[in-house]
């Protein structure tokens, strides 16, 4: 049933790739820049399509957490790069009010997992399997978290996934929450250095997972049945005892975007960026010191045939 | 030693609230084996639900956002305008014109400082970040100054409204900006005015509390010329107190830019402009310290320029040769003429880039050399400081922590130990300390994460007592019963124990550093701008190396609110022993006192207020930094904060701020309290 509704929807999606009205074009559409480089690619990737279309874009900075608000009120136009694994509240709440609509998935295929830097593997011998990390818990203890190792999981706001994977596999980990994107990334540089243990909740694409050599433990296969019935999976009595919810990264617009733009609307919809693309754009920015614009202008003339045909479907 | 010297027969109202607290305190360890509740306040007793809180409040929010929303149209123009015009002056202009009004107010000294600050902004490559941050300054000060203004003048001419203009000032700088930026974008939309405006309010209270203080001050007999020569109201104020009180609101005005600045990278957090802070925040992101730093550092080059001369304006003004500023403004326009080519874009200096990833290489690399000692140096304050303060004796002494077990049959003897002590002390007339040594050493063993709410508010209404009579007792009382009702009581008491164990760091360590730097003014006058530095680059910037040396956790987090806090700790200490008046030390002097004796028997006693006053701000600083600190990842009301940021969740986030600022009021007014009486027993 699932397939046909989505192959219906495809259908539908075929037989109306007609060009659409270009609307406004005198208006800047504004683009949300949130605070990570991958973020950054795929704006300035979106908005580079638009304006070969013919808009005008303006790429505006703007606080992951609090930009839903800015969207609803039609001060942003649309945010390109949301995790479902850190979303906030606030977002499903403008989709219920109807002021935030959501774009469809950006096509990149994230990864969420329990990871270690590759020097961890010699101090808990085993890994990546999970079932190391029972009795190298020790080697993971700190002062705070003694005798239990320590699990340092995604900043609060973000959820407890690392913390409900060590309750559903009964591994004996505390999960210290970290304040920030910059706490984890501090961890593992500092782990890195010092060449000392450390179990982190982490994801990918991220920049990081290169540059520290991140590496994911293997865990038994997510899936609905382990997060609903706790018979589910190695520990008979808890649910979780598996690996991550697959995380969804989508787009979303303001309501009125589809009016206002409706060739860009359709663009947008339609814009997917994979992580074949986005992390060696990443690479360049990050590691090898490249700006946002140059090294997003550089990919756009090389791979004219990913995003040209998108466009010119939209307008012509 | 005549202030220590209580009277025997009639107890004093200290001692009297000390013995009470300490009764409430035997009953409770007595009891709260029986009776949970006395530690863990009950879910069902929670009578404020956050939920309800936050339907009510945006509900309220919604009815007033057209107002705020126009207010934020019409702040949108000169926001505009300034962001135009400091981002369209070309830089060797703007240079020379900074130059020039160094110049003006200051002569070559001025003139110097602010060329060689601007031409670090240059260099360190962001110009033009630097310059938006500028424009966001230059109109939120206005906006902060009027509105400091009008409060302060309304509170001089109705003089009933006085206590409640005191009360509202005090809410304007205790709630945590972070707490209320959620509402803020609900009301006055997304973008960089929300910035402005949260600025503006942290800013405005200094301008009000000055105004306030100046027209206090102007003396009566000049009042009284300009009624007797029939000038009306409006004319007595503006044209005879005002400029009277001139030299006391031009430092409002002063204190009012540092704050205003120190604000700025609060507007990144919501975003909508590329500045300065928004820089800080990516870099921070990435956890490079280098980079971060000198992001930073543009701030503090700003601060220091625009606090020494506003400074320096708040002074008797000096007439300086108009024609050199002239002159240097015909130069940088010379310059910007002649090299309009060759002038390469301000974003392509970078020539401290290099400096800034070599400072990042070397943190890492110390990181990476000293590891497993500064894995020691956390064990161990973790172990033996720490943990026992959180959660006692009883529950932080482990086999594996200190080698051995605590025992039911340790607390016994601990206790009894603790009242023999408390006895002794009593016994020789000092019943008040006695009394404190047993409160204090029970703290211990408990933890004060796991103290009963009760002793808590008792122990609050005591010091109240003791510090300013009923009043302050009630309210104290009053106040803190309200976090209970909100249900962020466990919370409250994490932040409680953070902040006292980073004060106790700062007054230790900033006692010393500023006994040091009174001694010798070579100290002094090293200590000084590291002090300078510590008060003005955004606070996000010092989580990175004490994360990198000692990961995330509360040791972590105490140390970045002590490297904030401990600043007005040294300055006050220093001032207030250095500026002993002159004859008490020549009468020592001319007694035979040694160096050690006048320190201890002249200089220490009368400096004792300042030193409080001291010790006040370092209490406000820690609450201030407490809610930065979340970011290392803390579990206290701080988080809270962030939580409520993060899931625009307005309720929690307006009671977390509020909790927060409830803390801070009481430790403010029970320390102002106790700075009262000692300068009461000193004769000032």
């Amino acid at each position: 049933m699932k397939h046909l509704t989505l192959g219906l929807a495809l259908a539908a999606l075929a037989t109306a790739s007609h060009a659409a009205e270009m609307g406004a074009v005198d208006e800047p559409i504004k683009l949300a820049i949130n605070e990570w480089t991958g973020q950054h690619v795929t704006t300035h990737v979106a908005g580079e399509m638009l304006k070969a279309a013919g808009y005008k874009v303006e790429y505006v900075t703007a606080g992951m957490m609090n930009q839903f608000q800015a969207l609803a009120d039609g001060d942003l136009s649309a945010t390109l790069e949301i995790w479902s694994s850190n979303v906030s509240d606030q977002y499903a709440k403008k989709i219920g009010e109807g002021t935030v609509v959501e774009l469809g998935d950006l096509g990149l295929d994230a990864k969420e997992g329990i990871a270690y830097p590759a020097h961890v593997a010699d101090l808990c011998p085993g890994l990546p399997a999970w079932e190391a990390l029972k009795a190298c818990a020790g080697t993971f203890a700190t002062a705070e978290t003694l005798p239990m190792g320590r699990l340092v999981d995604y900043p609060a706001d973000w959820g407890t996934p690392g913390a409900d994977r060590m309750t559903g596999l009964a591994l004996p980990f505390k999960a210290v929450p970290a304040g920030s994107e910059g706490a984890l990334i501090t961890e593992l540089r500092a782990a890195t250095e010092k060449k000392s243990p450390l179990l982190i909740t982490f994801w990918q694409p991220h920049w990081a997972m290169a540059a520290y050599d991140v590496k994911f433990v293997d865990l038994p296969e997510g899936n609905e049945a382990c997060f609903n019935d706790p018979a589910w999976g190695p520990n008979p009595n808890a649910v979780n005892d598996c690996d991550f919810a697959p995380s969804r990264i989508f787009k979303a617009a303001w309501s009125g975007f589809e009016q206002k733009w409706p060739a860009a609307y359709e663009i947008l919809s339609k814009y997917e960026l994979s992580v074949e693309d986005q992390q060696p754009m990443m690479g360049a920015i990050d590691v090898d010191g490249g700006k946002v614009e140059e090294v997003v202008a550089k990919w756009m003339t090389d791979n004219e045939g990913k995003w040209r045909p998108v466009v010119e479907a939209a307008t012509k | 030693m005549i202030l220590a010297d209580t009277p025997r027969t009639s107890l004093a109202p200290g001692t009297w609230a000390a013995l009470v607290t300490l009764l409430t305190g035997a009953l409770c360890l007595a009891l709260a084996p029986s009776l949970p509740w006395l530690t863990v306040w009950p879910a069902d007793w929670v009578l404020l639900d956050t939920k309800a809180f936050s339907a009510v409040l945006e509900t309220f929010l919604r009815f007033i956002r057209p107002a705020a929303r126009l207010v934020s149209v019409l702040l949108a123009y000169p926001m505009g305008w300034a962001n135009a015009l400091f981002t369209a002056t070309p830089w060797p202009l703007f240079i020379a014109i900074v130059t020039a009004i160094g110049w003006l107010v200051g002569g070559a000294a001025m003139a110097a400082l602010g060329f060689l600050g601007l031409t670090f902004v240059l260099l360190s490559g962001y110009w033009v970040q630097g310059m938006s941050t500028l424009a966001l300054v230059a109109v939120s000060v206005p906006v902060a100054v009027v509105s400091g203004l009008a409060i302060g003048l309304l509170a001089n001419e109705i003089p009933r409204l006085k206590g409640a203009v005191q009360a509202l000032l005090d809410i304007m700088q205790t709630v945590p900006t972070f707490a209320y930026l959620t509402p803020l974008v609900l009301l006055f939309g997304f973008g960089p005015v929300v910035g402005l405006i949260a600025s503006a309010i942290y800013a405005a209270p200094p301008m009000a509390r000055n105004v306030m203080l100046g027209l206090e001050r102007v003396e009566t007999e000049v009042k009284e010329a300009a009624v007797m020569s029939g000038a009306t109201r409006l004319q007595q104020l503006f044209q005879v107190e005002i400029p009277a009180a001139m030299r006391q609101i031009m430092v409002g005005f002063n204190q009012c830019l540092m704050a205003a600045l120190s604000m700025v990278i609060i507007a990144a957090v919501i975003g909508g402009f590329n500045d300065i802070g928004w820089e800080v925040l990516l870099t921070m992101r990435k956890a490079l310290f280098g980079q971060s730093l000198l992001a930073g550092l543009v701030i503090v080059a700003f601060a220091v320029v625009i606090d020494r001369m506003s400074g320096a304006l708040a002074l008797e003004p000096q007439s300086h040769d108009r024609r050199v500023a002239l002159g240097i403004l015909a130069l940088g326009l010379a310059v910007t003429l002649a090299a309009w080519r060759l002038a390469p874009d301000p974003a392509a200096f970078r020539l401290l880039m290099p400096l800034a990833e070599g400072v990042d290489k070397g943190l890492g690399a110390f990181t990476a050399g000293y590891g497993a000692t500064l894995d020691a140096i956390k064990n161990n304050a973790m172990f033996f400081g720490l943990l026992p303060l959180r959660i006692g004796l009883d529950d932080a002494i482990l086999p594996f922590t200190w080698g051995f077990q605590w025992t039911a049959w340790m607390s016994a003897v601990w206790f009894a130990f603790a009242v023999t002590a408390g006895l002794a002390l009593a016994a020789s007339g000092r019943v008040t300390a006695g009394t404190a040594l047993v409160i204090a050493l029970g703290i211990v063993e408990t933890g004060i994460a796991q103290l009963p709410w009760p002793f808590v508010l008792v122990g609050a209404g005591a010091l109240g007592f003791a510090a300013g009579g009923w009043r302050l007792s009630a309210l104290a009382v009053g106040l803190l019963a309200l976090i209970l009702v909100c249900g962020l009581w466990d919370r409250a008491l994490l932040s409680l124990y953070l902040c006292t164990a980073s004060v106790a760091i700062c007054v230790v360590v900033g006692g010393a550093l500023g006994l040091a730097s009174a001694v010798s003014p070579g100290v002094w006058r090293v200590v000084r701008p590291i002090c300078d530095m510590l008060q003005t680059i955004p606070l996000f910037v010092f989580l990175i190396p004490v994360l990198m040396f000692f990961q995330i956790g509360e040791f972590s987090a105490v140390l970045a609110i002590c490297a904030y806090a401990v600043v007005p700790m040294i300055r006050y200490t220093r001032h207030g022993l250095v500026d002993t008046p002159p004859e008490m030390v020549e009468a020592a002097t001319a007694a035979g006192a040694t160096t050690w004796q006048m320190l201890r028997d002249v200089r220490a006693p009368w400096a004792a207020p300042t030193i409080l006053l001291g010790l006040n701000q370092t209490i406000l600083y820690a609450f201030s930094m407490l809610v930065i600190a979340a970011l290392i990842g803390t579990t206290d009301l701080g988080q809270s904060i962030f939580l409520a940021l993060g899931q625009a969740d307005i309720g929690l986030g307006v009671s977390a701020g509020a909790a927060m600022a409830i803390l801070a009021f009481v430790a403010d007014r029970l320390v102002q309290g106790f700075a009262h009486g000692q300068r009461e027993a000193l004769g000032l």
